[in-house]
């Protein structure tokens, strides 16, 4: 059986590697892939284009002005005309900020005022956020004038742990590895399944006399391979191009990958042998991946953020789980103690999408029979 | 009578064309193929619910674990004002500070706040307390949200015992949300996601559709006939083209209902813009289709167009967030610009007044594509 399950593997690994094309995708889409969910996914904002429409033009409304430059958060976008709202339509600037005529006079007189602000409310987020500042700009500046009471009965010493410095790339890539290394050795080992029997090359294989586990297994092997030399060259080259180092013991993370990519490559094996053609499978293997690995795992948002029906997917994604394993691996560190039961998933995982696998072979062996 | 011959005659006439013919042959194979009816339908419809609500990025219900060393009026009303807003929700009460940074360090807490045994005293005697607070930041973003949020609370925070009386403060920023005043983020997402799943879908379908006929063989049957290259590949882009815009119609009709996503632009202009885009994403495939020899590569070069079309697009994440290289590229992006016609229609209810830039960078790339993508076609076939 071993021999038979080692000779599988190689005739695989030997079919990968004829198809240059293949094998050049195969390591240039994951290293793409890097290097743009890397760099591009940005959550934090910054820069937001706001047009400032001071009606008063007085030393003060001078003051709150700068005041909302001072930082990098805002900055002014070139507007003409009289109607700020245009610029917002036309997506120029994505709030704007009318300053009252009587806006000096007021304040000088003891009397209250009020800027309008108007926000782009298209994006929720970024609106909420651009509303916070807003409000904490208008503090500061009254703070600058003195026109409020500055002290403040309670003060907070803020510690940011594990990432002080705030870097949003240590918190992205380590999750960029998870998206990476479930749908690239899925994919290719879907599509390493479904082509055989597109190409009725399976009814060869039963013919051989080697048994459905022992195809699965020398199939799944090679690809697990496969994966692992991609995970050694994404993970290095990640770590280089954006400074993320070990923070603490990296063997959780070692057994993790290799669980991981096992159950990634079990997982495209079950839907290669579940698909009738390539097209199909690809479709079947990028939609779900990319809708667990990338959208119920907590990549981007937490988790924690998932209603109900959802939050029930979520909880059997193992991408969720590695991407606590790798941050654990590269931010906290921790080591065992904190990601134990997370490996342990991702292995419950893995088991549990081979025997599917194994088993809808099984269904597929019986089809293949019955259509000769 | 006779007119009614003539009708009868004019358009046997035409659909004797090899145009209309090729065109049956498409239409045929179409229907026939139950998997591309499934593919058009099926992936756009789960993409669409799962980004819709599953894509939430409010920062809220962060779990927030308290050391309270004073147990008193006013560290309670110092924890009831951080917790008022929902932002905190507190969770926790470690019995010990080191047992609170354990639980965060572990990422159980995402906040620990430790009200020092001093801190009454101080309030009481009208000076500044300390509280110390530590804050996951492994998630750089919320991590950033909280801390605002925390320094605005106490920035305002008076405490019952305190000799500052409050006061309103002279200045307000009356804030008012244009076009979704619910702040629903789904309204930012669906919009998003109509694109992106029109340019997965629109060059995956017309790619497989051409390397199919090259894998068969077929391609040279059909380029024997006296066919010319346009004319097949016409026939083969028509059907597909009314299938696409039957998926356009279906993310419309989810967005609206299932989200309850306002559409508040013109829908003629709307179906028109979304036309022209459909054919950026068709020129896509068929130039996939030119450079690849089998199914395999050309869904893997899919995947490869793909990745970066829709990263760039600001389809999930927002394109000011980005730096500034990727937004400079994000302009040649034609998915980029489609969602800016998509999200300007729907929520902002803008026409081409405003949205010209954009629909005329997408007409001159579906152009542009089209052109260079059959010109390849014909010469590869020669």
């Amino acid at each position: 059986m071993r021999s038979r399950v080692r000779a599988q593997c190689s005739k695989e690994l030997l079919q990968f590697r004829r198809d240059r094309l293949t094998l050049g995708l195969a390591f240039l889409l994951p290293l793409l892939s890097l290097l743009i969910l890397g760099f591009a996914i940005r959550l934090e904002t910054k820069h937001i284009p706001i047009v400032v429409q001071d009606l008063d033009r007085s030393h003060l409304s001078y003051a709150f002005t700068d005041r909302l430059f001072a930082t990098d958060q805002f900055h002014p976008s070139r507007w003409r005309g009289t109607d700020p709202v245009a610029a917002i339509d036309r997506g120029s600037a994505r709030a704007a900020v009318i300053i009252p005529p009587d806006f000096s006079r007021r304040l000088k007189a003891g009397k209250p005022s009020s800027v309008q602000v108007l926000v782009d409310g298209t994006d929720a987020n970024n609106a909420r956020v651009i509303r916070n500042s807003f409000q904490a700009t208008t503090e500061f500046f009254l703070r600058d004038q003195d026109l409020i009471d500055a002290t403040q009965p309670v003060r907070a010493r803020i510690r940011l742990w594990f990432n002080p410095g705030r870097k949003e790339s240590l918190y992205i890539v380590p999750g960029v590895y998870a998206v990476v290394l479930w749908i690239f050795p899925s994919l290719l080992a879907a599509i390493a399944m479904v082509r055989e029997k597109e190409k009725q090359t399976i009814l060869q294989v039963y013919a051989s006399g080697i048994g459905p586990g022992e195809l699965l297994l020398g199939k799944g092997l090679a690809y697990l391979l496969v994966g692992g030399a991609m995970a050694l060259v994404v993970m290095g080259l990640g770590s280089l191009i954006f400074g993320v180092g070990f923070a603490g013991d990296p063997t959780p993370l070692l057994v993790g990958t290799t669980l991981y990519l096992a159950s990634a490559v079990s997982f495209g094996l079950l839907l290669g042998a579940r698909s009738a053609t390539q097209n199909a499978a690809v479709q079947g293997v990028s939609l779900i991946g990319f809708l667990t690995a990338l959208l119920l795992s907590g990549f981007i948002y937490p988790v924690s953020n998932i209603p109900f029906p959802l939050s029930l997917v979520s909880a059997i994604v193992p991408a969720r789980y590695f991407i606590l394993i790798s941050r654990d691996a590269y931010v906290r560190g921790t080591g065992w103690p904190g990601v134990a039961f997370d490996v342990l998933v991702v292995l419950v995982g893995a088991v549990v999408l081979f025997v599917a696998a194994r088993r809808s072979l099984g269904a597929m062996q019986l089809d293949a029979g019955a259509g000769r | 009578m006779k007119p009614v011959r003539l009708l009868k005659g004019w358009v046997r006439r035409l659909l004797a064309t090899r145009f209309l013919a090729l065109l049956r042959k498409e239409i045929q194979q179409i229907l026939r193929d139950r998997q591309l009816i499934k593919l058009l339908l099926i992936p756009p419809t789960i993409q669409l619910l799962v980004y819709g609500f599953a894509l939430n990025p409010d920062v809220r219900f962060l779990p927030l674990g308290v050391v309270d060393e004073v147990h008193g009026a006013s560290s309670r009303e110092l924890i009831s004002a951080l917790t008022e807003n929902q932002v905190f929700v507190d969770s926790a009460r470690p019995g010990s500070e080191r047992e609170l940074a354990r639980k965060v360090e572990r990422g159980e807490l995402t906040a620990g706040l430790v009200i020092p045994p001093d801190f009454r005293r101080r309030i009481a005697q009208g000076r500044t307390a300390e509280v110390q607070v530590f804050i996951d930041g492994v998630d750089a973003n919320s991590a950033g949200i909280a801390n605002g949020y925390i320094q605005q609370i106490l920035r305002r925070f008076r405490p019952a015992g305190s000799p500052a009386t409050p006061r309103p403060p002279p200045v307000t920023a009356a804030v008012t949300f244009l076009y979704n005043p619910g702040l629903r983020s789904s309204w930012f997402f669906v919009p998003g996601v109509m694109g992106l799943v029109l340019t997965l879908i629109a060059s995956l379908v017309s790619a497989v559709a051409l390397v199919r006929e090259k894998d068969t063989g077929t391609l040279e049957q059909l380029l024997m006939t006296p066919a010319s290259a346009w004319e097949i590949l016409l026939a083969k882009i028509a059907p597909l083209f009314v299938l696409l815009q039957v998926d356009v119609a279906l993310a419309l009709v989810l967005g609206r209902t299932v989200f309850g996503l306002p559409f508040r632009g013109q829908l003629p202009l709307f179906l028109l813009l979304s036309g022209l885009y459909v054919f950026v994403g068709i020129g896509i495939g068929i130039l996939l289709a030119t450079v690849c020899r089998s199914q395999q590569q050309v869904l893997l070069t899919a995947f490869f167009i793909n990745l970066p079309l829709v990263q760039t697009s600001g389809a999930i994440a927002p394109i000011e967030s980005m730096p500034a290289f990727f937004r400079g590229l994000s302009l040649l992006n034609p998915l980029r610009h489609y969602i800016t016609i998509v999200r300007g229609m729907q929520l902002k209810g803008v026409g081409l007044e405003t949205l010209w830039p954009h629909a005329l960078t997408l007409a001159i790339m579906a152009m542009a594509l089209m052109a260079f993508s059959v010109s390849r076609f014909r010469s590869q076939l020669s």
